[in-house]
């Protein structure tokens, strides 16, 4: 599974980073280093889940003056600062589904949609790949959020832990009951 | 209804890096400050000059 580095910082660019926000509290403009470093990260989580690019630069802008007029009520417990980012993207998007500004989209690539069919103990064709998109579209938001970031976006569980607000162990056993929940819907479907 | 886009076309690191606006960012936040303060200013300065003028006329 690829490591996502930018979240698996070691403790001495934790601790500066902690550092920068510090002196970014005190000042805005310090927050610069900050947003350059999660720009493409945060667009890239919202480009996924949104159909057009222009609503998703729109998004990823709001989560950073969300994130900046927040910032001085941030405060380290253990979360790492890309998580928190996350979390206001997460919030930035869900808002702008209901706003109507912007579609719910789930963005897979081939290779992906093939190693997800050998996930579900199935053989891949063009009839399993069709039905895996259709299972896709059944599944609740939660559980299609956990599917996405686990098997599409390859996070780990305590990074999903934290984007969506739970221990890590119960990360693990939801994403566990989205799969099964998938798989249900898929041989429902195939049926 | 949720969308499925397959193998779509991913923006390059250059492209997003072009869309990077912190001015942007600051003076929205900047905005939103001075929104926040103006009622509160206004409705102090308001209250006091109502006051006033109510005490000019009692007077």
């Amino acid at each position: 599974m690829a490591v996502n580095l930018l979240y698996h910082q070691n403790a001495f660019r934790l601790e500066d980073e902690l550092r920068q926000i510090e002196i970014a509290k005190k000042d805005p403009r310090q927050f610069a280093p900050l947003y350059k470093k999660y720009h493409e990260a945060i667009f890239r989580y919202i480009y996924k889940r949104v159909d057009e690019e222009e609503a998703a630069y729109d998004i990823t802008s709001s989560v950073f003056v969300k994130a900046l007029a927040s910032l001085p009520r941030y405060e380290f417990r253990g979360v790492p600062f890309s998580s928190w980012l996350f979390r206001i993207a997460k919030s930035e998007l869900y808002q702008s589904f209901r706003d109507k500004k912007a579609q719910r989209t789930v963005s897979l690539d081939s290779v992906t949609i093939v190693q997800f069919i050998d996930e579900l103990n199935e053989d891949f064709s063009e009839e399993q790949r069709t039905l895996l998109l259709n299972s896709l579209k059944l599944l609740k938001e939660h559980q299609l959020q956990l599917i996405e970031m686990r098997f599409f976006e390859k996070r780990s569980f305590k990074e999903i832990g934290e984007i969506v607000g739970l221990t890590e162990n119960n990360a693990k056993v939801k994403t566990f009951r989205a799969l099964v929940k998938l798989k249900e819907i898929f041989n429902k479907t195939k049926a | 209804m949720i969308k499925i886009l397959v193998d779509r076309a991913k923006p390059t690191s250059e492209d997003i890096k072009k869309n990077q606006n912190f001015d942007l960012i600051l003076n929205k936040v900047s905005a939103s400050e001075t929104k926040k303060i103006i009622p509160w200013y206004f409705g102090v300065v308001g209250l006091a000059s109502f006051l006033l003028a109510i005490l000019t006329i009692l007077l």
